[in-house]
């Protein structure tokens, strides 16, 4: 008592280590370790670097039954009620560095959706570029009705041009390429935009801009989402009217846009139209029609994302507490879960087969999509106070995951993290998050970095700014 | 033996009487008797013939255990025969002279031919003959006798067979006319004609001795059980039964052939005790003589003479044997019974029973002023603890003869019959509500604030397709939010300074037409959203009538509710100002073009002040207005068509009427008890109604059940502005108050007319500020989602999930 460290050498417990990740696998079997009880997450982390021998060593966390190690060892087993005389299975993983705040990009009005465009994004991986550190592109939709484009400094690189029906709230803004842009918003309309940067073209001087290529015409209803997958070149849409679209980025396979819906037609928007074509005299972008709408849901759809292992399967999540798996091309509603509660985001996340989504019930529930998958919740995040509008995955992680919420925080979660739920909560699994990423300032958007200095968390979040 | 003795001695005896009478008609009788007798043997043997066959018979039918029986039987018939045949043949001694051979020869031929065997016949033959030689012979022997004298030793005479007399002199006794009696001591009954004994025949006791003195087996067959191969014998049940049944008996034992008669119909005839005849005239007629009688007491009363009652008598001291029992006095444990009424138990007396209970069991001054103080029935103990230094110094019982009298009571008031006290807890009778957690969902916090409005918030709805909120305030704009994300999508002033009092969706998702009243005037708004289609098809079918525009925003306006009846529609300008009275202005909306049934809101939005037109109904379609009533008793609160069918229900101060729209009638009055009625609010089925009060009730109405309400909840501390269904489907309504809070309320409703509705409290949401004593002023459900948004008088609103 009097002396910790005598007692320290005296207690001792027996570890054994593993991992899921493949690169820090450890060299041969080694055996349950004896380790001293009064051990820290950093002497464990150095450890693991002996034991590993990397050239640099390389932070890690650890998990011990489904908990993350934040005392000693001592202080961890006194807390859980377990002996030390069990040999404890710990799990070292990857540590997550807290995000830090770096930089606010100020708009002048609520930022709707944020995309990234760097070496770990699915666009410059579908598009083979390399984008080298520092040349990271961010993307902002605002409910101005305008895109922006930004570099990792914090510098305004370019904003839309003005489309021809005058300005609509931007709900969602996708990269599909590094040059190419997609939106979609409450004019019922997804944009494809052309992105010429300053450094791409040959005259270095010329201010970057993004302009309109392509309207597609066909939902009836506010769009929500938008997803996209550039090597088979559709977008797949969410809109309020209940239905998906599935579109083409390409002018010559889109069939031609119904003419009903396209603004010129509208007969109660002629008077306006009229003043506003004198007043702009930029062209309209050709005009397409969508290649198919998924009809099934009852009430909007909230999210729908591409599967990451088939682009021929998509899933939508709708405010009808429904989670629907749909066969792109044949346009079919395959599968249907029901949870409880009305769906407000999506994500697949690669690697493993589960759909993170969010709630109007101020959770994440991640699910399985298999049809062979017994329970619907396979696991459920809680943490947030309020409804959970925004998901993205830590790029090159499987566990790692970043969420939004209406409660004015993002929180980063691991699903390794977890624990049985009690009976209050309706049993299943429950984790928690690691960290909790408040507003930096109230006027700023707030775009979380993390990861390893390198790649950036790509998180969409709705900003609520004050202008 | 000695029978056939006894026989011929008689036939001996007897020889002499026909040698003495064959003179007078031998010859002839002798023929005679011959036929008859060779007839009489004839037949004889031929009855005996028959006889014996019918014995045969008898013995094969009876089966062989019979024979001991037909021995007994035959046996048993001459014994009888006997006796009396002696008797007889005595008497025919007598008559024999008389009568002449011929009776008694038809007499005796009869007993020789029934008794002597054939066998009898042998000897008679060789008597015959010896006859016929002794003829010659003398008859008898000389012997001496005791004296020497020669003594005549007649041989017995045989006689012959069919002598006449042969049976007759059998009979002859010479005793004389003494009575037979004389002789019933002795073996014989008298002395023949040579003195010697006739004996006394054998009688039935001796045969019967005979027979009893061969053993045989009770039931005994000599029959073999071809069973079991052992002798067969009966048991003597059996042959009871076996003796019954020849004689003709039922072999059943205790049967009773004769059991008495039961009389179903008595022989008695009986008289009807009443009688219809008319009452005499005398029971009518008061008695003059028992007037006489009670005159003669009344004076007898008043003289003194007769006292009417005697006094009472002291008996209390005098009555010594009188015993009085104590029922408990030795007091056993018994089983419990309802007229057992055990002693009753006294509890030990405790310490601050005592005279001198020690210093903490003493009450203090708070303990004794509470015990003052309290009721006395409520008190829980009876007395108050005193200390005494000794027991000489504590005082007499000052409650005794208040405690006596009080026990007297207990006893004459008590129930002879002991009651069994139910004790059951009030709680548990009580139905048991569903705990709030399994009627999820519903909104349990705040998501949204929509913040913007400058003023009050006084109404709010959320679009049919639950996509946009409309809100109405003070500021006297309306404004359109995103549910979703809270951001304000379009606003509109709409008529100057006055404040929008009420706003309300066109129902149904095909058109997106907002109603709102201001001031005097209701404005029908299409607010500009990008459904292009939509907004085509409402243009066609409104556009006649709502091609207007002011300002650079589609707003239209309809004004109704001119003084009196009139309508007026406004021309395409502005929306104008009128001046005048103010009133309080309806709009409906109306889906159909030119149907009035059903209606879907008719939305009333200030307290009336006139009376004619405090109801309006505007049909859109048609330009047209109605007036309902001509006059309205008392100022008309809120108003609301019936979800299905084509009534609407008027709210005033303190009732609720609804009235038929196609019959044009009164159909219910509904009496909440409210004093002052702020608002209601149908539910979708058509059949429950809640009422909002200003005096902070709520109240439910079952339109089925009753014209009073069926619940009243009483929850909030300030006055409730507004109530609402949920219209989508769940089981939910909320109310708004002053308070400040919003509460849910799970309003189940079934189908089944037996059960009542299921209200359960769910949720408390406060969030409001509270402004000028004003907290939440309108509320309202999302059309499908647990969702609500309530309007508060601090500007903003709330989307509550």
């Amino acid at each position: 008592m009097s002396n910790p460290a005598s007692a320290g050498d005296q207690a001792k417990v027996r570890i054994q280590l593993t991992t899921r990740h493949a690169d820090l696998g450890l060299p041969q079997d080694t055996g349950p370790l004896l380790v001293s009880t009064s051990l820290r997450r950093i002497q464990l982390s150095s450890l693991v670097n002996n034991i590993l021998s990397t050239p640099r060593p390389v932070p890690f966390e650890f998990l011990i039954n489904g908990q993350f190690l934040r005392t000693s060892i001592d202080d961890f087993l006194t807390k859980n009620g377990i002996s030390a005389e069990t040999t404890l299975t710990v799990e070292y993983v990857r540590a997550l560095i807290p995000p830090t705040y770096v930089a606010s990009f100020e708009h002048d009005d609520w930022v709707s959706s944020v995309d990234v465009l760097s070496a770990s994004s699915a666009a410059a991986g579908w598009a083979n570029a390399d984008i080298p550190a520092g040349q990271e592109k961010i993307l902002s939709a605002s409910f101005d009705g305008y895109l922006h484009m930004w570099d990792t400094s914090g510098q305004l690189v370019a904003t839309s041009s003005p489309t021809s029906h005058g300005q609509h709230p931007i709900q969602s803004a996708k990269f599909l390429s590094p040059t190419k842009l997609v939106s979609a918003g409450d004019d019922c309309c997804v944009r494809i935009w052309n992105y010429s940067s300053p450094t791409s073209t040959d005259n270095p001087s010329a201010p970057a801009s993004i302009t309109p290529s392509l309207e597609l015409y066909g939902h009836h209803g506010a769009i929500n989402t938008i997803s996209v997958h550039a090597p088979t070149s559709r977008i797949l849409s969410a809109s309020s009217d209940h239905t998906l679209g599935l579109w083409s980025t390409q002018k010559s396979s889109a069939p031609a846009a119904p003419s009903d819906l396209l603004p010129e037609n509208s007969p109660s928007l002629t008077s306006s139209n009229k003043r506003r074509k004198i007043s702009q005299p930029s062209p309209t972008p050709p005009r397409r029609g969508p290649l198919s709408l998924l009809t099934g849901h009852t009430q909007q759809v909230s999210s729908a994302v591409f599967a990451p292992t088939d682009s021929s399967v998509a899933y939508s999540a709708s405010w009808d507490h429904s989670l629907k798996t749909w066969d792109l091309p044949t346009g079919t509603c395959v599968d249907t879960r029901t949870t409880a509660h009305p769906l407000y985001s999506l994500l697949a996340l690669s690697g493993i087969t589960l759909l993170a989504a969010g709630t109007s019930a101020r959770h994440i529930t991640l699910i399985d999509p298999r049809t062979s998958a017994r329970s619907i919740a396979a696991l459920t995040l809680r943490g947030h106070s309020n409804a959970v509008v925004a998901l993205a995955q830590e790029p090159g992680s499987w566990y790692g995951l970043v969420s939004g919420s209406y409660d004015g925080s993002c929180r980063v979660w691991d699903i390794r993290s977890v624990r049985p739920g009690g009976a209050e909560i309706g049993g299943g699994q429950v984790g928690e998050s690691v960290y909790r990423i408040g507003r930096e300032s109230l006027r700023g958007k707030r775009e979380p970095v993390g990861g390893r200095g390198l790649g950036c968390l790509g998180l969409r979040g709705i900003g609520r700014s004050g202008f | 033996m000695s029978q056939l003795n006894g026989s011929r001695k008689r036939k001996l005896v007897t020889r002499a009487i026909p040698d003495a009478q064959d003179d007078n008609d031998e010859l002839g009788d002798a023929l005679l008797g011959g036929i008859l007798s060779q007839s009489d043997d004839e037949e004889e043997l031929g009855d005996s013939d028959l006889e014996d066959e019918d014995g045969e018979e008898e013995d094969e039918e009876s089966g062989d255990g019979l024979d001991d029986e037909d021995e007994l039987e035959s046996d048993e018939i001459p014994s009888e025969y006997g006796e009396e045949d002696i008797r007889e043949q005595i008497r025919n001694l007598k008559t024999a002279d008389v009568d002449g051979p011929n009776g008694a020869n038809g007499g005796l031929t009869k007993v020789s031919g029934a008794e002597l065997p054939e066998t009898t016949t042998e000897p008679l033959e060789e008597a015959n003959t010896e006859d016929d030689t002794e003829d010659l012979k003398p008859n008898y022997r000389v012997t001496t006798d005791a004296n020497g004298n020669p003594r005549y030793l007649y041989r017995e005479i045989e006689p012959a067979y069919d002598s006449d007399d042969s049976d007759a002199p059998a009979t002859t006794n010479t005793i004389g006319d003494i009575p037979l009696s004389f002789y019933d001591s002795y073996p014989h009954i008298g002395y023949d004609i040579n003195g010697k004994k006739i004996m006394r025949p054998a009688k039935g006791e001796a045969l019967d001795a005979l027979l009893d003195s061969i053993e045989i087996p009770q039931g005994w067959t000599g029959l073999t059980d071809p069973t079991t191969g052992k002798p067969l014998e009966l048991s003597r049940e059996e042959l009871e039964v076996l003796k019954k049944l020849t004689r003709n008996e039922v072999p059943e034992e205790g049967y009773d052939p004769y059991p008495d008669m039961v009389e179903h119909f008595t022989s008695k005839t009986e008289i009807m005790p009443l009688s219809a005849a008319p009452e005499p005239k005398r029971r009518f007629v008061p008695s003059k003589h028992e007037a006489k009688r009670v005159m003669k007491i009344v004076r007898a009363i008043k003289e003194g003479r007769i006292k009417p009652y005697r006094p009472p008598e002291e008996t209390e001291d005098e009555d010594p044997e009188v015993k009085r029992y104590d029922l408990w006095a030795d007091e056993a444990p018994r089983p419990d019974h309802v007229m057992h009424v055990p002693a009753p138990k006294l509890p030990p007396p405790a310490h601050d029973e005592s005279y001198h209970p020690p210093p903490e069991y003493l009450p203090d001054k708070a303990e004794r002023a509470a015990w003052e103080n309290t009721d006395e029935e409520d008190r829980d103990k009876e007395y108050l603890s005193r200390d005494h230094d000794a027991l000489r110094k504590v005082p007499g019982y000052d409650k005794f003869v208040k405690e006596k009298f009080e026990r007297c009571l207990d006893l004459y008031l008590a129930p002879r019959v002991r009651r069994s006290k139910l004790n059951i807890d009030p709680e548990s009778l009580l139905p048991k509500l569903p705990s709030p957690d399994e009627l999820r969902p519903f909104p349990t916090a705040c998501s949204v604030v929509f913040r913007g409005h400058e003023g009050r918030v006084r109404s709010l709805a959320i679009d049919p397709s639950g996509e946009y909120l409309a809100t109405g305030g003070d500021d006297g704009t309306i404004r359109l939010w995103q549910l979703r994300t809270g951001r304000r999508t379009w606003s509109v002033k709409l008529a100057g300074d006055e404040a929008v009092n009420v706003v309300r969706w066109r129902p149904g998702t095909e058109a997106f037409v907002l109603a709102a009243a201001a001031g005097e005037n209701i404005f029908l708004v299409s607010p500009p959203r990008r459904k292009t289609r939509c907004r085509a098809k409402l243009s066609r079918r409104a556009g006649r009538w709502m091609g207007l525009r002011s300002h650079q925003r589609s707003l239209r306006n309809e004004r109704a509710s001119e003084e009196g009846s009139r309508c007026q529609m406004d021309p395409p300008r502005l929306p104008a100002r009128r001046k005048g009275r103010p009133h309080q202005n309806n709009r409906a909306l109306n889906r159909q073009s030119n149907q009035l049934a059903p209606p879907r809101r008719v939305l009333l939005n200030r307290i009336p002040q006139g009376q004619s037109s405090a109801i309006a109904i505007h049909t859109l379609s048609k330009h047209l207005t109605q007036l309902p009533f001509r006059r309205l008793k008392g100022l008309a609160q809120s108003a609301q068509f019936h979800p299905s069918k084509p009534i609407f229900f008027v709210a005033t101060q303190r009732t609720i009427r609804s009235y038929d729209l196609a019959r044009q009638e009164l159909l219910k009055i509904l009496q909440p008890g409210a004093k002052w009625i702020s608002s209601f609010d149908v539910h979708p089925g058509g059949d429950n109604l809640i009422v909002g009060s200003y005096d902070r009730r709520l109240l439910w109405h079952d339109l089925d059940l009753s014209t009073r309400p069926y619940k009243t909840l009483r929850y909030h501390k300030k006055a409730i502005r507004a109530v609402r269904f949920h219209q989508g489907g769940l089981p939910l309504f909320a109310d708004a108050s002053d308070d400040g809070s919003l509460q849910i309320f799970h309003g189940k409703v079934v189908g089944d007319l037996m059960e009542n509705a299921t209200i359960v409290p769910l949720k408390v949401l406060r969030g409001h500020q509270v402004k000028k004593e004003l907290g939440v002023l309108d509320v309202d459900w999302h059309p499908r989602q647990p969702w609500c948004v309530s309007a508060g008088a601090d500007g903003t609103c709330r989307l509550w999930q």
